[in-house]
């Protein structure tokens, strides 16, 4: 453990430095990673081929930025890549399950998603440990969607507090393809994400959906970029986090209209819950704007549960903690139920429910 | 046969009156560039006390220790050795307009200041390049106990000196950044304000900020001291002509407002195209106190502009109104910034911003609430018009929350004129160019009505958007 990976999710326009949110550094990268033992892949679907070569795409960047990209792929120890091939609609989604424990302290993956035209494919990315045990995640994820293909990538990050945890996504859409991201940060005692995908063709899409939540003395980073080159592209960002403790949270999410991007269209919004005096919350909604004939949009709200709602709860019984467990849990609903499989979507419930249940007060 | 398709033409804002250039006839100048020496000269031709001549030298050595800022627009075209840093013109401060030198007199009356005076204003600055050369005050302000001079004779003075020395620089230091250094070593002019516990000004003061020698740099500053329950408003124009080297404003604006006291601060920059605005604005507020900004930008080649609120107090708060305006050639970086230090402050910001012709314009801000600010509220709202496929227009915000018990919010909305709402306005019978008008005016008019009568019409000029319908 003696690497450090420097400046990374690097917000593309920076600001003043005083204020510590254009780049993050991770501390602890391991120099070395020892072949990941056991197995990840699920049964593929149909229509679906893998092999270990990673694809070279030199078009893609990635949110975090290319150090963190080449340290993945020059320490990769697992991963896979998958090609759905033309106008095969994968029957089930692809899961990789990754655990670090006695035997893995690392895990280095590199997936990369190649959806030919009119394809789709569900991938789920899980990432686990086991009690107590101290690892290091850094993986990276490569995407692109041919003309018409949909490719859905569900990331769910439960490690342990002794975990360090990078996210690395970066990925391509062309003419009417569709992007589809859920990350659910919701362990590690550092979790790093970035994610950048450029809407290339005409009409493509790209939906993010993230769910974090910070307890203990928990570090959170995100760095999103949503890059509209073609014409009537859209993206919607949509972040929901909760924050307890001592835990501190970093948010950066861009939308970048470039030249030519007419009717594009990209909203960001960001709500966070907090409860705790001691917790930081940290946010950049950026809007980049190089053309005229555009909708972009970004809200963010911040701060306590309403006292209404809080009330309301209390009212029918509930008391204060358990109703502020009831919001927090009802604040990761909808995105927890995009989940495809429903033993992932309980261990998640189950997860936050622990994560919950250790805290006697919330205040 | 169909009318070929044009594209909406918004025109460029009348410089013209701004434009005129009088001989540069200075009095005294020092060379081009920086160094102790030039420093030194200054201080001793401006008779500055001791303490005064060390802390120009101590800004110096922080200035040639602090880099140029790594983020913002670029600064290419910037070269300090060439920027002469103080021009004295050959006029003796006065109080009467008459003995206002003709040439400068006839600058001021051009831009209608001594006008603005008599209609509707307590009191007037005038500062022409490095100096003050009028001030004049009503006598009933003086009256109340209203100090407003220029800030070498309150330097000076017995009275209000031991004032400046407590204050000056002390908002922002030299440290803050490598212009706030500059300017604390090479300063020169501004105003000083005073305005003794529990008296409200009526009328607004203003001061006016012209420059007129060519690779000449404007350093003014600026103290105003808003004692316990004490009201004023205070109004800032700026303009210069336009020449083909670069001029530079660095000028520091500190603004002391006390235990609930208000102020409110106008500002209307219209420099030419050809400046560098690098100006510093920062207000401290106590308790229960206010401080409202309103600040309009449509000239300079590149604005870096961000007043700062800094809220101690309990229940203090701040407001912040903003429009700007960039043109052909204009990197206009504005914003603003606030720290909540004390539990229970309240702040609001909003913003509103045109680009066009290439222009380019960048909202950016910092909402900061510390770990024991407790109970705060925070707004922030920022809108950005694009009026054609060339010009650019970026939004850059920063929250930074260290607490929980607090509210913030943050909107932003950047698009074109709606389509939806011009064909609104056309089914109910008006035309496709008066919709547009009507649109952008009142895109803009937020801004414009916080905003005193004449410095309204001001705008109104400056923003007057010549819209020629598109066809087809």
């Amino acid at each position: 453990m003696d690497l450090a990976l420097k400046e990374i999710n690097r917000l593309p326009v920076p600001t003043w430095n005083l204020l510590g949110i254009n780049s993050a550094d991770i501390n602890g990268v391991p120099a070395v990673t020892a072949p990941y033992k056991g197995e990840y892949l699920s049964e593929l679907p149909e229509g679906v081929s893998i092999s270990d070569k990673t694809v070279y795409a030199p078009e893609i960047d990635t949110g975090m930025g290319a150090d963190a990209q080449k340290f993945s792929e020059n320490n990769k120890n697992c991963g896979a890549t998958l090609r759905v091939k033309a106008g095969v609609k994968a029957d089930k989604p692809v899961f990789l399950r990754y655990r670090i424990d006695g035997k893995n302290s690392s895990v280095v993956d590199v997936t990369c998603i190649v959806a030919e035209e009119g394809s789709e494919v569900t991938v789920v990315e899980n990432y686990s440990s086991e009690g107590g045990a101290k690892g290091f995640h850094g993986g990276l994820t490569k995407i692109y969607a041919a003309k018409d293909a949909a490719v859905n990538l569900v990331q769910v990050q439960m490690l342990g507090d002794g975990c360090t945890h990078f996210d690395n996504v970066g990925g391509a859409a062309e003419e009417n393809a569709v992007v589809n991201i859920l990350q659910a940060q919701l362990g590690a005692g550092e979790a790093y994400a970035g994610c950048k995908v450029k809407l290339l063709g005409t009409g493509s899409r790209l939906n993010v959906d993230t769910i974090y939540f910070g307890d203990k003395k928990r570090k959170i980073d995100i760095n999103y970029v949503a890059e509209h080159t073609g014409r009537k592209t859209r993206c919607d960002i949509n972040v929901n986090g909760a924050l307890m403790d001592e835990s501190s949270k970093t948010f950066r999410g861009t939308i970048n209209f470039l030249k030519g991007a007419k009717k594009a269209v990209g909203h960001e919004s960001e709500y966070n819950l907090l409860f705790s005096r001691k917790v930081r919350s940290r946010t950049a909604p950026l809007i980049l704007c190089s053309e005229e004939d555009v909708d972009g949009q970004h809200a963010a709200a911040t701060g306590k549960i309403d006292p209404d709602r809080l009330f309301y709860l209390m009212s029918r019984g509930l008391s204060e903690t358990d109703a502020k467990k009831l919001i927090i849990k009802a604040q990761f609903q909808p995105a927890v139920e995009k989940i495809p499989d429903p033993s992932i979507r309980d261990a998640v419930f189950d997860y936050v429910k622990e994560r919950l249940d250790s805290v006697e007060s919330i205040s | 046969m169909k009318p070929a398709r044009k594209k909406t033409k918004v025109k460029d804002i009348d410089r013209t009156i701004y434009d005129f250039k009088d001989k540069v006839n200075p009095s005294f100048e020092v060379k081009e560039g920086l160094t102790p020496a030039i420093v030194e000269e200054i201080s001793q031709k401006k008779g500055d006390p001791e303490w005064m001549r060390r802390f120009r030298l101590h800004s110096l050595e922080v200035y040639n220790k602090l880099p140029i800022p790594s983020w913002g627009p670029p600064l290419d075209g910037l070269n300090m050795d060439d920027i002469v840093t103080y021009i004295r013109p050959k006029a003796k401060m006065s109080a009467k307009w008459n003995d206002v030198p003709d040439d400068i007199k006839n600058t001021f009356e051009r831009l209608g200041i001594p006008k603005a005076e008599r209609e509707s204003l307590a009191g007037v600055g005038a500062q022409y390049d490095s100096e003050v050369v009028y001030h004049n005050v009503r006598e009933e302000v003086r009256r109340q106990g209203v100090v407003y001079t220029d800030m070498e004779s309150a330097l000076k003075s017995d009275k209000y000196g031991p004032l400046v020395k407590k204050y000056f620089m002390k908002v922002v230091p030299p440290q803050d950044h490598k212009f706030a250094a500059l300017h604390g070593a090479v300063w020169s002019g501004g105003s000083f304000v005073y305005v003794p516990e529990g008296v409200k000004v009526e009328i607004p003061l203003q001061s006016y900020f012209r420059l007129n020698a060519p690779g000449a740099g404007q350093f003014e500053h600026t103290l105003i001291i808003v004692s316990e329950g004490a009201d004023l408003h205070f109004i800032e124009g700026c303009s210069a002509p336009k020449y083909n080297v670069a001029n530079l404003h660095a000028g520091c604006v500190e603004l002391v407002v006390g235990k609930n006291a208000h102020l409110r601060y106008s500002t209307i920059e219209n420099w030419s195209k050809n400046m560098f605005n690098l100006n510093t604005k920062r207000a401290v507020v106590d308790e229960g106190g206010t401080i409202e900004w309103v600040s309009g930008s449509f000239g300079s080649h590149v604005s870096y502009l961000y007043p700062m609120s800094i809220l101690k107090g309990e229940h203090s708060r701040m407001e912040f109104t903003g429009i700007t305006f960039a043109g052909k050639g204009q990197s206009l970086d504005t914003g603003a910034k606030v720290v909540h230090m004390a539990p229970n402050t309240y702040s609001n910001i909003n913003t509103k911003s045109i680009s066009k012709d290439g222009g380019y314009c960048a909202y950016r801000s910092s909402v900061k609430i510390m770990p024991d600010a407790y109970g705060c509220k925070s707004s922030v709202s920022c809108e950005s018009l694009m009026l054609d496929d060339i010009s650019g227009s970026d939004t850059v915000p920063v929250m930074d929350i260290q607490n929980d018990d607090v509210e913030v919010g943050h909107e932003a909305k950047i698009g074109r004129i709606s389509d939806d709402a011009v064909f609104y306005l056309m089914s109910r019978g008006i035309s496709e160019q008066d919709a547009k008008n009507m649109i952008v005016t009142g895109f803009a008019e937020p801004v414009a009505k916080e905003l005193p009568v004449e410095y309204a019409v001001e705008m109104n000029n400056l923003i007057k958007l010549e819209m020629e319908g598109a066809i087809g």
